[in-house]
């Protein structure tokens, strides 16, 4: 491999969770026992339920956790589904998920995983 | 082997999961248009839910709320419980009532600490942002001042202080009987003003950027010359404990976040803030302030009152009352209820006032705030319910058995349980454990473990201020218990703490001062307060001492003391590696000029 050679990471799905501030950690949680590598999270600030359900709307924190991941088309519906299942966002106001498709991606790749995946070039 | 690899979604697929798909463009809403074609703005309905629909909305929200409450309550009542259970072998009296209690206690507290944040806080950051903008400064003082009479009626450890009024006896202390008692309702509002004046001159230090340690100095002269006169006034005595201990009483969950918020909200729009000890030093002084207002109070009534007077007028009032029919609100439900609309809706409407007649602002989301507003009140009268029959009951029962492990009382059968050494070590064991573990939980103090570390650029650890704070807490209660025991004068005990906190102080920089005198503030909560007072009023009544209080105070100085150890012992470190630092490229260089010659 040349000195300024790049190896893209293609089929690669990004998945974005939104979840209430304070869990984001948790949905890093299950998205690394799901098998994905990591994820960045970001504060933000949610507007939507809380203004439309009147009172109830207390409920439902503004302060926002984004949790992003970059994960394989493989791995997108399961991870979806975790997300989805173990972060109970099939509540009311509970936040939300969604894959987005990407088209490659690059990074630091594990020069004995380069080595495994193409003899060749490394 | 033979592995397969299938997608997961082909085996969700495969297995019949429910999974379906909608399009969004049918959930989207049709837009009217206007006569010229254009769409007009949409306002989105009110969404509506079905019941089961609300019940899981809400069930997270709740149970996350309850769950900080609980972590916060439950390990200090099962330690106190499981201590009378092991140690001292007796059944807590009425177990029933005392964990009804403790659960309206966790209950109140998380209905008050969401309708604080809901209702209270929205006016909190609106005025301190909109107010030092729109007024002059003397006016906005002003109002710091009315304020901080209004976050003390609505602090909820205040009614721990009254309830300890009915405990003391009249006839040993005729003063703190009065105090707590007929003077009560003057009393909070000195507590009360004592704080607003301490906001004011904590501001004013902001804006001036003056050091705290010749505003320490000034306080402590202000208390301690009081305190000494007072000590050698055999009635006055009894007041010092309840003096020194309603400082540490007001700085809890409502006041802080409030007088802070206008404080810094001044200095910001003085274009002072930014410093990273903006902030600090109103807790501190919102500590001792109260102190030198109740011991001036105690001094005005030991002017007009003489003490066979109040024993005589609460001798006639026993009398009447028990001719007369108790009104409802005279005792216990009644009376937690209507306490507890009292503490908040002052507050409330002085907030109001400010808010529409001077800044004449709206707040948006009204119905959110009042909503919040409700829930402070319910959350209060819950809380002072769970007070009365939960943590007062609890902490009396444990002050008055524990007492039983080293010398014979009334209401442990047995006692004394072990011989006398190892008694006390037991007492004062248990203690000590007691002060350490409701530190080291504290929410607030965490908070401030992460800005003292920011303020010393890390020579200060989190970590370690956490750890000195529970010890200084843990010995403060302990030596506050032996205080009880051997009768110690409470007097001699704060000179000589404060004495080594003032030496201690006049040798630390001002970040480690600020720090330390700030900890003793945060670390008297809401449960801690009312637990401790009603375990040293137990603890005196089993031991005939006069009167139980002034414990919470040498909690309060312990804290100070072994923050400024420790800071002055992580300098003292952290300044011999830079010279070890700075020795050994000397001495290398010497060797070299050495080798040269």
């Amino acid at each position: 491999m040349s000195e300024s050679g790049i190896t893209y990471l293609t089929d690669v799905v990004l998945i974005t969770c939104v979840v209430m501030h304070g869990r984001g950690d948790d949905a890093v949680k299950v998205a690394r026992e799901a098998g994905v590598a990591g994820a960045i999270v970001y504060n933000a600030r949610g507007h939507g339920a809380r203004e439309r359900l009147g009172l109830l709307g207390v409920a439902v924190e503004a302060e926002k956790d984004v949790v992003s991941m970059v994960v394989a088309t493989e791995q997108r519906d399961l991870v979806m589904h975790s997300l989805y299942t173990q972060l109970g966002l099939d509540r009311p106001g509970a936040g939300m998920v969604y894959a987005v498709p990407m088209d490659k991606m690059a990074t630091y790749i594990p020069a004995d995983v380069l080595q495994r995946l193409q003899p060749g070039v490394a | 082997m033979n592995t397969s690899r299938y997608r997961y979604a082909d085996y969700l697929r495969a297995g019949g999961a429910s999974r379906q798909h909608i399009s969004l463009n049918q959930l989207v809403p049709h837009l009217e248009r206007g006569a010229d074609g254009r769409p007009l703005p949409y306002t989105p309905p009110k969404l509506h839910l079905r019941a089961n629909e609300v019940l899981r909305l809400l069930q997270p929200y709740i149970s996350l709320r309850f769950m900080d409450q609980l972590r916060a309550v439950l390990p200090l009542a099962l330690y106190l419980a499981l201590f009378q259970l092991l140690i001292l072998r007796q059944l807590v009296a009425e177990p029933w009532l005392v964990t009804a209690g403790m659960f309206a206690v966790i209950v109140g507290l998380m209905l008050f600490m969401e309708g604080l944040k809901l209702g209270l806080m929205p006016f909190g950051t609106v005025i301190g942002e909109q107010l030092p903008r729109k007024l002059a400064l003397p006016f906005v003082l002003l109002i710091t001042l009315l304020l901080g009479i209004g976050v003390t009626f609505a602090e909820p450890a205040i009614g721990a202080l009254k309830m300890a009024g009915q405990l003391v006896s009249v006839e040993q202390a005729p003063y703190l009987y009065a105090l707590l008692n007929q003077w009560s309702g003057t009393l909070v509002l000195v507590i009360g003003a004592s704080v607003g004046l301490a906001a004011v001159v904590g501001t004013l230090r902001f804006l001036h950027g003056w050091s705290l340690k010749p505003l320490i100095y000034i306080s402590l002269l202000l208390v301690m010359l009081p305190t000494l006169y007072m000590a050698a006034d055999p009635q006055l005595v009894t007041v010092l404990g309840l003096a020194w201990d309603a400082g540490a009483v007001t700085t809890g969950p409502v006041t802080v976040p409030l007088v802070l918020a206008l404080g810094v909200g001044i200095s910001l729009a003085a274009g002072k803030g930014g410093g990273g000890l903006s902030g600090f030093g109103i807790v501190t002084l919102a500590s001792l302030f109260p102190v030198a207002g109740v011991l001036f109070l105690g001094l005005y009534v030991a002017s007009v009152q003489t003490p066979a007077e109040i024993v005589e007028a609460v001798r006639l009032a026993a009398a009447s009352s028990q001719a007369g029919e108790a009104v409802w609100y005279t005792h216990s439900p009644g009376l937690d209820i209507i306490s507890g609309v009292r503490a908040i809706l002052p507050l409330v409407v002085f907030l109001f006032l400010v808010l529409s007649f001077v800044l004449r602002e709206r707040l948006k989301h009204q119905s959110e705030i009042f909503l919040g507003i409700g829930l402070a009140i319910l959350g209060m009268c819950v809380f002072n319910l769970g007070l009365t029959y939960g943590l007062s009951a609890l902490g009396n029962s444990a002050g008055a058995m524990v007492p039983g492990a080293f010398m014979a009382v009334d209401n442990v059968a047995t006692s004394p349980l072990y011989n006398y050494g190892v008694g006390l070590v037991l007492a004062l064991a248990f203690a000590w454990f007691l002060g350490f573990g409701a530190t080291i939980a504290e929410p607030a103090l965490s908070a401030l473990g992460m800005t003292a570390e920011e303020l010393t650029n890390g020579v200060f650890k989190k970590k370690t201020l956490i750890l000195a704070v529970s010890i200084g807490v843990a010995c403060g209660i302990a030596l506050g218990l032996a205080k009880l025991i051997f009768n110690l004068p409470l007097v001699w005990l704060l000179v000589g703490t404060y004495a080594l906190a003032a030496l201690l102080t006049m040798l630390s920089n001002e970040a480690f001062v600020n720090v330390a005198w700030d900890s003793a503030g945060v670390t008297t909560g809401p449960v801690t307060v009312p637990l401790v007072l009603a375990m040293g009023l137990g603890f005196s009544h089993a031991t005939h001492a006069v009167e139980g209080f002034g414990i919470l105070c040498l909690a309060s100085v312990g804290p100070i003391i072994t923050v400024l150890i420790s800071g002055l012992w992580s300098r003292c470190t952290s300044a011999r590696e830079v010279r070890a630092a700075a020795k050994a490229p000397q001495a290398s260089s010497l060797e070299t000029l050495e080798d040269m010659v």
